[in-house]
Formats: structure tokens, C-alpha cells, sequence
């Protein structure tokens, strides 16, 4: 490296004969140096930046791109467990109340090779390509061939497809025994049950966990050897089951719902004798969630209990059982229905004209909204929410399947006192059907909560009381007055009392406001009235009757039919027997004029 | 005394510093938190009592320490650099002794009410020491072996205590992080290369020593390993997290299937959903696009800094913003590599996303300074 001397003598000279200071010139050379030095340094760490860079950038497209692969890859769901130690393959069945089967285990076998030990592997590979046509014969060909040591074919084989590899005679085949789930009924309670996939696998066993349903959420249970196989038994009734879905189908079909869901609960014990949820799936195949659009569209989506929806006029018995149970008002008393009722920009009307005034009794037959805010706003905000409380509507239902947790009901965020008037007939807030059946429960077995249930229950398991036994016989009373001769005419099947309440309440659109055109028709009806033994909630998702000159949405068209037509169906089944229904006494029968 | 002193006079003073901070950066990390707070209200099923209302309050303390960060001037966080390494180490010597133990490693330590990780402050100290120090020696020296070694040390002493923890994942970082800075201070290649060189030799040691007597990592360790190179071969047991999250990932697709619209933020599939996995979430509720767009976002933090850096005449200050920068980038791209599959489970938190106190402080404290930096750079 040649340097520039700090002092070259030569200019030193010249500049000391023309009198000038020679440090000058040595200064400037030490800082023209520094100078380069510097820019030296400067290209170097840019150097090693720019290869840094590279790097960085490197990363980037190795992320972006496995990203872009992962999301292009085909979507599997989920499977929830936490990681164990042993792999059992033995799992306990399924059974209704009765002990009918409902999830079995089915021995079936995985078939996979270990190709050091195979004797002609591009042979074997097109001979299974003949047996599975959907495997790629290149690709076992690169398995067979390659350096691995195990490779899985397929996981369930029929015992045709087993003879036939069998057949090959390829001592580099092998098969492990694979205990498969198996739902003998079907589609039949599919939403209760779940499904069931393998977990844990291995050669000669492999773990089969639920998914969903029951299967999940008893899954230790069932897994747990401890338990000695003995089934798990549910409160389900198969026969009552299958004809509650077998009358729901028609009525979704016959009313042009696109879902519809039904709970049948014994009001004393909280049993869930039959849960319906339509469109359901098969859980021996159950189907890819979706990947796209709402989750609430998919069969996987149990409508009975993650679907909240504001379940309408139903809420206005309850608004009614509270003002009698805290002496505000009797069944008799007049209340003042003109309408329409304003509260701020905000009007309440009624579907039709009632007149000037109505008793309370007539607000619950009749289903007036103005009446029942009427009534609200006399029990006031608080009393109110303890009420709602008391009767579940606050938190998740603690039924137990997986998904029922996750059915969270919608609470206004600020409990206004025109909320409290809209609550009071079922708009504001939103719960699901499953919540609706266990609050109709309180009513029908004499004002105590009850737990829902999907296990098997040796007897009554009543709660909290939350409503006195005197108002709770005059609200079932009106129940069986609405269906006598109130909106749910149709209700009435004879020899059963049904009693009940309709409430129709239009959908939500998913960026605010309401649809005109679209209705969620609910029926809650308790048999028989004069002693509850069941509750059952139907309800309908967008259901269209057509029969008339104009199309009809409301309950009492739509889903009081189906609901009676299921009764009729399995109330024998359930062995409730028809009779005739006792007067209602004298003392408490409305009086003729007020 | 560095370039930067004899310039002093023309760096802004008092209030009038605000004007001068490096503003996209600041508003950049605020993006990428708000995009965390989104994703902890998810992930806790709707309700921002879980994790999000805490993670705001710790945003927020870190932005304001973040301010008063910057206002220092950076000569005074250079002439501290060294007290502030020690510190560390001395934080980490009483995390071996008074430490607690969580979820196997003993990693924290009690200060009150908080819990502080001293290994994640250690991160910032062992830049800002070796910024200093490279700051201090002449560049010429940079490269012999005696001026090596020190550096050397003052990496591997760290390292070497985060690894009893054990944590590998930081210990691995804080490696990485120091040999970055070596690397951009001007060391020789040749060191580089011999380092790696026996880096290699010494993976392959312990692969060769697994199940012998002498093995030289936990047997946890090498499952990690094993499973990162084939997650199906034990779905549901350490392989978990790693199917999980593809399965998460491959399920978002192209768009994603909305927000709070995703499994494993309302069925619990994965642990650890709220901090080190968080990443699943979003690429499942948004996507590829919602992936790509953070990824973007983290970018455009490191284009900042790295602009910031190289504008930079004084060399602390450019090697402290460079180390934060990479700092930030392995952080990131560590954590989503794991998340997708193509690195092993190693306990690394998405920064400023993922749920957790210390590394949130520590990751702004850190842009406190390379904000000092920038507002107090020679002009």
C-alpha cells in the first residue's frame, strides 16, 4: 500500500519559501487520511450489512412462503387432547336411558409397510394402486424405495381390501388393529354424540378420542380403563329421539326453514330426553368445518345450544310469572295497552290493535308488547336482571357437551330501562334454545331451577327456588290458555293439554337492524299443563308457510304445528297418558267482568 | 470520547426532542401492539379481562418508558453500558439462586409485584456492551485475537448462564444477537468461519452422543429436535403444538375465517395460545393475508431502524440500532418459523403480539434507545 507522506517534502519546501506554516499542509494530509479511513470502514460495514440483509430477506421469503404453502394446504380439524402417556385403544360405548347402543367400537385394521423388509416394492406399490385407487403410485414407489423404515398406507382397511393385500403376499405389508367408533343409528342424536378420531397412534393400537359432543367431553371418562367399560349412559331416548327428528325434518321441509332445532327436557330432573338440531351430519363421517362464511351455516353447528337468538314473545311469561310472584299485579289486574308506547325515538307497538286495555292474563294469551313493557317497567331494571339471572340467561348453560359452553347469551351492554322493556318481550337479548328449556322448566315443575342434563339421573334434582308455587301454577295457567285460545291454536293436541308460548322475533342482520323478511318462530310449551312433566322447545330458522294468500312467518303458524305434531308422536312413547284436564277452580278462574 | 460529543451543540434539547423522534418506528410498534391486543381479546374467547386489558397497561408503561428512554441523551446510555451488563449478570446469578420455577425452568424473579426475566434484559445489556465497547476500540484493532476474546466472553458468560436455566431458545438468541454485532463491527471473517465450522462439529457430537453417557443435551431437548424434524411422528405428544398450529394455519387459507371466528381461540386446541402461539390465531382468523401483512409490519420496523442505523455517524449509536434491529428480527422470525414448522420448539414470544410482561418492557425499553439514538445523532 503506497501512503501519501503526512509531510512530502517537496511541497513543504515551496510552502516554507513562500513563508507559509508547513503544519497546514500536515493537518489537512491527517485528515484527508482519516477521511478515507473512514469511508473504508463505512464500505465494509455496508458490505456486511447488505450480506446481512440478504439474510434477513432469505428469512423472509422462507416465512412468506411456508405461509403461503400452509394456506394452501387442505384444512383438517382440530383435534383437542392433551398428550398422554399410554395409548389405549379401549373405549367405553355409548348408551340411551334405557341402554340402547349408541357408539360402539368396531375392529378394523391400518395397513402400512416397512420397506427394508419388502421383496419387490415397485411390484407391491402397483398392486396396491389396483386395490386403493386413490394412492399415487409414484409416491410408494418413492416411499418403498427410499431410506425410510415405516411408512403408513392407509389407516382403515375393509376386510375385502385386507384379504386382497394378503393376496400380494409382500412380507414388507403389514397390519395393525385399529378399534374404529362406530354409530350404529346414523345421523340419529349426531349433535349429542359429537364424533369421535384417532389420536394417538401407533403400530399395533391407536387412541380413539372424541372431537365434539359427548364423545369430547367425556372422553376421560370413557378412555379411563378405571371404569371398567362400562358404557356411559345418557338421558337420551332413542325411540323419542328418533321421532322428534323424524317430525322436525318434515316440519323444516314443510315450513321452508333452513334449520330448526328441538329440546325435550323432563322439567324435575333437567334430563334431555331428545335434542334435535337440524341439518345434522353423520358422525361415523363427520364433515370438515368450514373454512369460510358463518360457522352457524355448517351441519357441525348445534343450533339447540350455541345458536343465541332472541327467542321473542316466549321471554313475556316470564315477565308476567314475575310481577305475580312479587304481588305488583294479579292475573286480573288491568293494565293499560295504548299504544303505541314511546320511549325516546324508540316506539313499542303491538302486532295488532288489543283495544284500550287488557288484564294480565290477556297480555300473555293475546301476546301483547306493550303490555308485558308495561309490566317491566314496574318491576324495574334490577329486579329484573335477578330474575334473569336466577333463571340462567346470564351465563352459558352448564349442559354437558363441548359446544354448549360456548353458547354465551348476548346481554344488552347497557341495561337501560327501555332495555328492561324491550327484554320483557324477548328483544335484546339473546340466548339459546337450550336456556329457553331450562327457564320453562322452573315454570313447569313449580318455580325450581333445574340443571340441564345429558347423563342419566336416578331421580328429581330440583335447585333454587325462583318462583313460588302459587305463581308458578297461575303462569302455567296461562300457557294453557294461550294454546286453548290464544297464538298457539294449533298447539292442541288432545288428550295432552299442551300449554305454551309463541314468540316470533325477526333476525338480526350481522351489521345492525333487522330483517323485514326473516324470523326465528319459536314455540316453549310444557305437557301436560295441569302437571308438567315435559318441556319442549321447537324452534325455526326462517320458516315460510305458504298454504295462505300471503306468506306466514309467526310461531303460531309455523312452529306450533310441528311442535304439536311431535308431541302426538312421543307423548305415547314417553308414556305420558292422555287424560282428561281438571277444571281449573272456581277461585282462581278469571272473573267474568272487571 | 466518541465523534458524537464534539458535536453536541447542534442536537436538539429540551421539549423540542419530541419533534425529532423517529415517529413512523413509534407508530409502527403502536400497530403491531393494537394488532396483539386484537388478537389476546380473541384468543380469551371475547372478553379483554383475560389478557388484553393487562398487555394495554403494559403497552403502555413500556411506551412511556420508551419516551423517557429517548429523552436521555445516548452518550449517557453508552457511559452506562457497561454497569447496565453487569447488572444484568448480576440479575441472572440471582435468578440461579432465588429464582422460581415455572413450568420447568427457573427464569424469573420476584420484584414486587412484578416478575422480571432477567434473561430478557440481558438481550439489551449485551448490545449495548458491545456496541460500547466496539465504540471504544479503534476499528483496526477489531480483528486481533486479544481484542476477540474479550467480546467473546462477555457473549458466551450469559449464554452459558441462561442455558442452566435452561432456556436454549434465548441462550441461542443472545448467541446469535452477539455474533450479529461482532459480525457488523468488522471482525474477520476468519473467526466466522471457524466458529461455524466447529459449530457444525459440535451438532454433530451431540446427535453422535444421544444415549451414550456422555450425552450432552436433556432428553427433552433432543425430542424437540426430533419432532421438529418430523412432527407426525408423535402428533399428540411433544409434536402437539406444531401439528396444531399447521393444521390452525392451513385452515385460515387465503383470507382467514374472520375475526373471533377461529378454533382455537374458542375450543381450547393449543396451549400457550395467549403467548408463544399466538401467531396461529391470527393466520387462522386472517389469514394469509393477515400473516403476510405482520410480517410486513415487522419489516417496515427493521427498514426504519436499519435507515436509522446506517444515517448514523457515531458508531455506538449504529451498532446499539443495529443489534435492536436483530434483536427484533430473530425474535419474530424464530417465533413464526417455529409456529410453522420449520424450526423447533424453542420458548420465543412474537415480540410486541404475544402476551407477557418482561419481553414486552424490555423489547421497548430497547426502542427507547435506538429513539435516543436517533434524536441525539450527530448532525
Amino acid at each position: 500500500m503506497t501512503r501519501t507522506p503526512l509531510r512530502p517534502l517537496a511541497r513543504i519546501l515551496s510552502a516554507r519559501a513562500a513563508g507559509e506554516n508547513p503544519n497546514v499542509i500536515e493537518r489537512e494530509n491527517i485528515r484527508k487520511r482519516h477521511e478515507e479511513m473512514h469511508d473504508k470502514m463505512r464500505q465494509r460495514a455496508e458490505g456486511r450489512l447488505f450480506l446481512l440483509g440478504l439474510f434477513f430477506f432469505c428469512a423472509f421469503v422462507v416465512v412468506g412462503g411456508r405461509m403461503g404453502a400452509l394456506a394452501t394446504s387442505e384444512p383438517t380439524e382440530p383435534r383437542a387432547s392433551a398428550p398422554g402417556a399410554t395409548i389405549s385403544a379401549a373405549r367405553a360405548d355409548i348408551v340411551d336411558r334405557d341402554g340402547r347402543l349408541l357408539a360402539t367400537n368396531f375392529e378394523t385394521h391400518a395397513l402400512y409397510a416397512q420397506p427394508p423388509h419388502m421383496v419387490d416394492p415397485e411390484a407391491a406399490a402397483e398392486k396396491l394402486v389396483q386395490i386403493f385407487p386413490e394412492l399415487k403410485p409414484e409416491r410408494l414407489i418413492k416411499d418403498f424405495t427410499g431410506t425410510r423404515k415405516f411408512v403408513w398406507i392407509k389407516r382403515k382397511i375393509s376386510p375385502e381390501q385386507m384379504q386382497a393385500v394378503h393376496e400380494i403376499g409382500d412380507p414388507g405389508l403389514l397390519f395393525g388393529p385399529r378399534d374404529m367408533r362406530l354409530y350404529p343409528n346414523g345421523r340419529l342424536a349426531s349433535h349429542i354424540l359429537g364424533g369421535a378420531s384417532f389420536g394417538k397412534e401407533g403400530v399395533s393400537a391407536a387412541e380413539v378420542i372424541g372431537v365434539a359432543g359427548v364423545e369430547k367431553q367425556f372422553d376421560d371418562y370413557l378412555l379411563d380403563p378405571a371404569n371398567g367399560n362400562r358404557p356411559l349412559k345418557l338421558a337420551l331416548d332413542l325411540p323419542v329421539q328418533a321421532a322428534a327428528e323424524r317430525v322436525l325434518y318434515g316440519g323444516m321441509r314443510l315450513m321452508n326453514a333452513k334449520g330448526a332445532t328441538a329440546i325435550l327436557m323432563d322439567v324435575r330432573t333437567g334430563e334431555v330426553v331428545s335434542l334435535v338440531s337440524l341439518p345434522d351430519f353423520d358422525p361415523n363421517n363427520r364433515p370438515r368445518p368450514l373454512t369460510r362464511g358463518d360457522q352457524s351455516e355448517s351441519p357441525l353447528f348445534n343450533r339447540a345450544v350455541q345458536g343465541v337468538y332472541e327467542l321473542g314473545s316466549t321471554f313475556k311469561i316470564f315477565t308476567a310469572a314475575q310481577a305475580i310472584d312479587l304481588g305488583i299485579v294479579n292475573r286480573n289486574t288491568v293494565i293499560d295497552i295504548r299504544g303505541p308506547l314511546q320511549w325516546g325515538r324508540f316506539r313499542i307497538r303491538d302486532f295488532r290493535n288489543y283495544g284500550k286495555e287488557l288484564t294480565v292474563e290477556n297480555i300473555i294469551v293475546k301476546s301483547s308488547n306493550i303490555g308485558t313493557a308495561r309490566l317491566a317497567q314496574r318491576i324495574g331494571t334490577p329486579r329484573q336482571q335477578d330474575f334473569l339471572r336466577d333463571l340462567g340467561f346470564f351465563k352459558p348453560t352448564e349442559f354437558e357437551i363441548l359446544e354448549a359452553s360456548s353458547g354465551n347469551p348476548l346481554l344488552p351492554r347497557n341495561w337501560s330501562e327501555l332495555s328492561t322493556m324491550t327484554i320483557s318481550y324477548g328483544h335484546g337479548l339473546s340466548a339459546s334454545p337450550m336456556h329457553l328449556a331450562t327457564a320453562y322448566a322452573a315454570i313447569a315443575n313449580g318455580g325450581y331451577m333445574v340443571k340441564p342434563t345429558i347423563l342419566r339421573q336416578s331421580g328429581p334434582r330440583m335447585g333454587k327456588r325462583v318462583l313460588s308455587e302459587h305463581s308458578a301454577r297461575v303462569a302455567r295457567q296461562m300457557l294453557r290458555k294461550v294454546v286453548a285460545n290464544g297464538t298457539a291454536s294449533m298447539g292442541e293436541v288432545t288428550g295432552y293439554s299442551v300449554g305454551g308460548k309463541t314468540g316470533t322475533a325477526d333476525k338480526p342482520m350481522p351489521r345492525g337492524g333487522y330483517y323485514e323478511d326473516k324470523v326465528i318462530a319459536t314455540f316453549a310449551s310444557i305437557f301436560p299443563a295441569h302437571d308438567p312433566q315435559y318441556v319442549l322447545v321447537v324452534t325455526l330458522d326462517e320458516p315460510v308457510e305458504t298454504s295462505g294468500d300471503e306468506p306466514r312467518r309467526t310461531a303460531g303458524w309455523t312452529a306450533v304445528p310441528v311442535a304439536a305434531e311431535m308431541i302426538k308422536r312421543i307423548a305415547p312413547l314417553l308414556g305420558v297418558r292422555p287424560g282428561v284436564e281438571p277444571a281449573i277452580r272456581a277461585d282462581i278462574t278469571p272473573a267474568s267482568s272487571n | 470520547m466518541s465523534y458524537l460529543e464534539y458535536t453536541v451543540k447542534h442536537v436538539p434539547t429540551g421539549p423540542r426532542k419530541v419533534l425529532y423522534l423517529n415517529w413512523p418506528l413509534a407508530l409502527l410498534l403502536a400497530a403491531v401492539a393494537c394488532i396483539g391486543f386484537l388478537m389476546l381479546y380473541s384468543v380469551a374467547g371475547g372478553t379483554m379481562d383475560r389478557w388484553a386489558n393487562r398487555q394495554m397497561m403494559i403497552f403502555s408503561l413500556g411506551l412511556v418508558s420508551m419516551f423517557v428512554v429517548a429523552f436521555v441523551p445516548i452518550w449517557f446510555w453508552r457511559s452506562v453500558a457497561g454497569v447496565a451488563y453487569i447488572v444484568s449478570i448480576l440479575l441472572l446469578l440471582g435468578v440461579e439462586f432465588a429464582g422460581e420455577v415455572r413450568k420447568g425452568a427457573q427464569r424469573w424473579i420476584e420484584l414486587g409485584s412484578f416478575r422480571l426475566q432477567p434473561s430478557e434484559l440481558m438481550k439489551v445489556t449485551l448490545i449495548m456492551a458491545l456496541a460500547a465497547y466496539y465504540d471504544w476500540i479503534s476499528p483496526k484493532k477489531a480483528s486481533r485475537p486479544l481484542w476477540v476474546i474479550l467480546p467473546v466472553i462477555m457473549i458466551l458468560v450469559p449464554v452459558y448462564m441462561v442455558l442452566r436455566q435452561p432456556d436454549l431458545g434465548t441462550s441461542i438468541l443472545l448467541l446469535a444477537v452477539g455474533g450479529g454485532l461482532m459480525f457488523l463491527a468488522g471482525v474477520h471473517w476468519g473467526y466466522f468461519t471457524a466458529v461455524i465450522a466447529s459449530g457444525t462439529g459440535l451438532v454433530l457430537a451431540v446427535f453422535q452422543s444421544r444415549g451414550t453417557a456422555w450425552q450432552l443435551l436433556q432428553d427433552y431437548q433432543y425430542r424437540r429436535i426430533d419432532t421438529f424434524l418430523d412432527p407426525s411422528s408423535d402428533p399428540l405428544g411433544a409434536g402437539y403444538h406444531i401439528t396444531q398450529s399447521t393444521i390452525a394455519l392451513g385452515s385460515g387459507g387465503w383470507t382467514g375465517r374472520g375475526f373471533m371466528q377461529g378454533t382455537q381461540s374458542r375450543l381450547n386446541f393449543l396451549p400457550e395460545k395467549q403467548t408463544d402461539f399466538i401467531f396461529t390465531t391470527l393466520a387462522e382468523e386472517f389469514g394469509f393475508i393477515g400473516g403476510v401483512s405482520l410480517l410486513l409490519l415487522y419489516t417496515l420496523i427493521i427498514l426504519f431502524c436499519v435507515t436509522s442505523a446506517i444515517a448514523n455517524r457515531d458508531r455506538f449509536s449504529s451498532l446499539l440500532i443495529l443489534g435492536i434491529a436483530l434483536n427484533f428480527f430473530l425474535y419474530f422470525a424464530v417465533n413464526m418459523s417455529m409456529v410453522m414448522g420449520l424450526a423447533p420448539v424453542v420458548g420465543v414470544p412474537l415480540p410486541l403480539v404475544s402476551y407477557g410482561g418482561s419481553a414486552m418492557l424490555v423489547l421497548m425499553l430497547a426502542f427507547g434507545l435506538v429513539q435516543s439514538a436517533h434524536v441525539h445523532r450527530p448532525r
